[in-house]
């Protein structure tokens, strides 16, 4: 036996040498610790303390590929929404802003132009053009690309170029979601020649943001790069930004208190733990995110709109929101508070007053004068978890006993699009148009429509606000259309919580916002 | 004898196969998929099947089986559904990364274990014996995650240390590679030393109470002698046996320290896979783990005829 072992000790290590040998070639230049823009040092030493202009930024998730037309992934948004721009992008109260367009116009209610920037260069030097812009479209809408945003832009019947710095777009019918879409990286501008010559941009990438990618190591690190040719001027001030995929978050917290990155994102929970830590600044933001309790509406307890209702009157969200949230989240319907005048009122509302006679009354109404059993499904996120927890405590009030089914993430979204669940808690994002959290979530064919909800008013409430071009108009139908589903109740909403940067001291110039939460472009290292 | 190796060999075929195919039906088994992982909220039966086809998912399963296999006989283990990227090169990759920190580990727990369990054998039922035992207690039975995380917060908190952050390779730069893989092999060393602990004093003190220790020592031998060359010797076969047990369970187990250390070894490349239902890069993972297994075992019963001689193969029965 002894001998066996020493023998099987001795193959190993024979194979690891074997195998050290051989792989030594596909060894990436690994810590060339100064990656580029290390002549800028130089350049800039005259005036600025010795600091390398480097952000290190330990996140939470290796990425998923980086294209942005195919990929949906946080961990990869977070990634190339520093390498490509999109046409034009949105600001915190929802204005749309120019960004690789520098102003538009609309004739008609089909007619778009845009008017582009020019001398814009990606990062392979080229100058960006309308025929970019035309092509970028095309990709996306060709189905072998399989790229995600397409029902973004499906309404787009033609592109045509004016002149290398004017595309009109002429729409199917009207849409009004159409410049809310435009905002999104599902709709970036990408160089046709780069694609052809990579096949894809799943590894490599080539956009007109402010940094370039340098390299990408899996499970271990992204290096982007300053893009000397960014378009607007004197931006990024950052020299580079390492990205450190570190899943732990108690290594998170450890590598940031030690200096090791100065960037980490951190639930609530973790915010005691660096309280009076002089090194650290917590830079707190409003998500666009709500969480909800959702119901399997194809069974038939559901179906009853009394036992929805029931539900929603048996919550308290403001021990919600305490428990699980710190109490730093708002209370929130689907459209969210961060969505400012798209928003009614949820607060306020009587369905969000919790009010136990009133729910026992309803549930015995539907037929369950003693409730009944059922189960949540959560997923893997804490705050999920925790709600759903603090869901079941307060439904033991109207005698509904539901059981907690802890998902992996697979098995969640497999639950999520099969009805696999009775009911179950969630977080959805509500974009940046209404059209993204009325319809795509609440419509009889909505795509997240995963619940069997239908409200035929409510669709003929959706198709309006597609076509209607009248910004008051158009707030008018989706906060009837909100009405209704408030009070259908096919979902219940809870809040809309805050996000948490934790950054170094030494991190300047970083303000997270709603709709730009990772915008580095003037961040200096001191 | 040749004919013995042949059959070995030719053994490994069907075992490989069936190890693939189990792999790939339980990728299949298993709830969540990745064009729903790709897609998430955005999935719409358009999106899906164009998603599909471009993954060549479209395909009938066994169509789907042969051609990966038919591929996989050959090195070429496909690319990444996320990445695109050859998976191959990188498992090769990342072996090396975990073969690493398992030696180190290893090493670290016999240099902890043995000593301290000698120790505690001599001194047995002392207080010394007792505090030995109670720490090797705690390794068999603190999970090392917990380990870990609470060394992670404890070394940050109290002496603001944390190891440098991206990993790099051995050859790379020896320096900083070291300073990242100590801990977590100090971590998993000390986790591994608690049975290895136990054994050798267990072990030890059962060889000491053997007649042929009562017969040396009746010969007048030294007590350094009795238990260093005699007693330990002896001692020690079943202590190298659970060493290569943890070793090899290591090599495919150290997903979640290199989880919480951000260690890029080839745990952490299956449990990304897994999570992004990235089936190729599991299925090539893991078909590479066993394959290793597999062929170690068959190299050892081959050399283990020209080490013992009393062992022979005869061909036929």
């Amino acid at each position: 036996m002894k001998k066996r072992m020493i023998l099987v000790l001795s193959v190993v290590l024979a194979l690891s040498i074997f195998l050290s040998a051989c792989g030594d070639s596909k060894q990436p230049q690994d810590e060339v610790s100064q990656p580029a823009g290390s002549e800028q040092d130089v350049s800039q030493e005259a005036d600025k303390p010795q600091v390398a202009q480097v952000l290190k930024y330990g996140t939470d998730a290796e990425p998923g590929g980086l294209d942005p037309h195919t990929i949906s992934a946080a961990a990869s948004i977070r990634i190339f929404k520093q390498i490509y721009n999109t046409l034009i992008d949105v600001d915190d109260d929802m204005n749309y802003i120019p960004e690789l367009a520098k102003s538009w116009e609309q004739p008609d209610d089909t007619t778009y132009i845009f008017y582009l920037r020019e001398g814009v260069k990606f990062h392979n030097g080229r100058e960006m053009v309308a025929d970019d812009v035309k092509y970028s479209f095309e990709r996306v809408l060709d189905p072998d690309t399989a790229a995600i945003g397409k029902s973004y832009y499906d309404k787009i019947e033609t592109m045509e170029v004016l002149d290398d710095y004017t595309i009109k777009f002429v729409l199917k019918e009207p849409f009004a979601p159409f410049m809310g879409n435009l905002t999104s990286l599902y709709g970036a501008i990408v160089p046709k020649e780069f694609i052809e010559e990579h096949e894809n941009l799943m590894v490599e990438a080539c956009g007109t943001g402010p940094f370039k990618l340098e390299e990408w190591i899996p499970d271990n690190r992204v290096v982007l790069v300053r893009n000397e040719n960014y378009f607007e001027e004197g931006q990024p001030k950052l020299d580079s930004i390492e990205y450190y995929v570190m899943t732990d978050e108690s290594a998170r917290l450890a590598a940031l208190r030690t200096g090791n990155v100065h960037l980490i994102k951190l639930p609530a929970a973790s915010l005691p733990l660096v309280e009076g830590n002089p090194d650290i600044n917590v830079l707190p933001f409003q998500t666009n995110d709500y969480s909800y309790l959702g119901f399997n509406m194809t069974l038939d307890k559901f179906k009853d709109v009394r036992v929805r209702q029931a539900m929603s009157y048996a919550l308290d969200r403001q021990e919600i929101i305490d428990t699980v949230y710190d109490g730093e989240a708002s209370i929130s319907g689907f459209v969210t508070p961060a969505m400012g005048r798209w928003a009614i009122d949820y607060a306020g509302k009587d369905l969000y007053k919790q009010n136990i006679e009133k729910a026992k009354q309803l549930l015995a109404d539907a037929g369950y004068p003693n409730g009944f059993e059922t189960s949540i499904a959560v997923g893997l996120f804490d705050d999920i978890r925790n709600i759903g927890e603090v869901i079941q405590k307060q439904l033991e009030a109207i005698g509904v006993k539901a059981e907690i089914q802890n998902l992996e993430t697979g098995q969640y979204i497999d639950a999520w699009s099969n009805k696999g669940h009775e009911m179950m808690v969630g977080r959805n994002g509500a974009g940046t148009d209404p059209n993204r959290s009325v319809a795509f979530f609440f419509s009889t064919t909505g795509s997240a429509n995963v619940w069997g909800y239908s409200n035929s008013k409510v669709d003929e409430l959706c198709e309006l606000g597609m076509v209607t071009v009248d910004e008051k108009e158009r707030e008018s139908v989706y906060k009837e259309a909100q009405e209704l589903v408030l009070e259908d109740s096919p979902n219940l909403f809870m809040a809309s919580h805050m996000d948490y940067f934790f950054a170094r001291k030494e991190m300047k110039n970083f303000t997270p916002s709603t709709f730009n939460s990772e915008d580095f472009s003037r961040v200096i290292i001191e | 004898m040749r004919a013995y190796i042949i059959r070995r060999v030719l053994t490994l075929i069907p075992i490989l196969i069936g190890i693939s195919l189990s792999i790939f039906l339980i990728m299949q088994l298993i709830p969540g998929d990745v064009v729903s992982g790709m897609l998430g909220i955005e999935a719409n039966p358009e999106l899906r099947a164009n998603l599909e086809k471009k993954l060549g998912l479209d395909r009938p399963l066994h169509e789907q089986y042969l051609s990966w296999i038919g591929k996989a006989i050959k090195g070429d283990f496909g690319k990444s559904f996320r990445t695109d990227k050859e998976i191959f090169p990188e498992i090769l990759n990342r072996f090396k990364i975990t073969f690493q920190l398992t030696i180190m580990a290893a090493v670290i727990s016999w240099l902890i274990a043995i000593p301290l369990g000698i120790i505690s054998a001599l001194k047995r039922n002392t207080i010394v014996d007792a505090i030995v035992r109670f720490i090797a207690l705690l390794g068999v039975s603190v999970p090392n995650f917990a380990f870990a995380t609470l060394s992670i917060l404890f070394l940050s908190k109290v002496f603001k240390y944390y190891p440098p952050v991206g990993y790099v390779g051995l050859f790379a730069d020896p320096a900083k590679n070291l300073k990242i893989m100590i801990l977590p092999a100090i971590i998993l060393g000390a986790i591994m030393s608690g049975s290895i602990m136990r054994m050798t004093r267990s072990s030890l003190l059962e060889v000491m109470r053997q007649d042929f220790i009562k017969t040396i020592r009746a010969k007048g031998a030294s007590e350094k002698l009795v238990l260093f060359v005699h007693a330990l010797k002896n001692a020690l076969i079943p202590i190298i046996t659970l060493v290569g047990m943890q070793i090899g369970s290591l090599l495919g187990g150290t997903v979640v320290t290199e989880q919480i250390f951000s260690i890029p070894g080839l745990g952490q490349m299956v449990l990304t896979g897994i999570n992004q239902r990235d089936f190729p890069v599991v299925q090539g993972s893991i078909l590479f783990i066993a394959f290793v297994y597999v062929v170690i075992n068959i190299i050892v019963d081959i050399l283990y005829t020209y080490i013992d001689p009393r062992i022979t193969f005869k061909t036929g029965r």
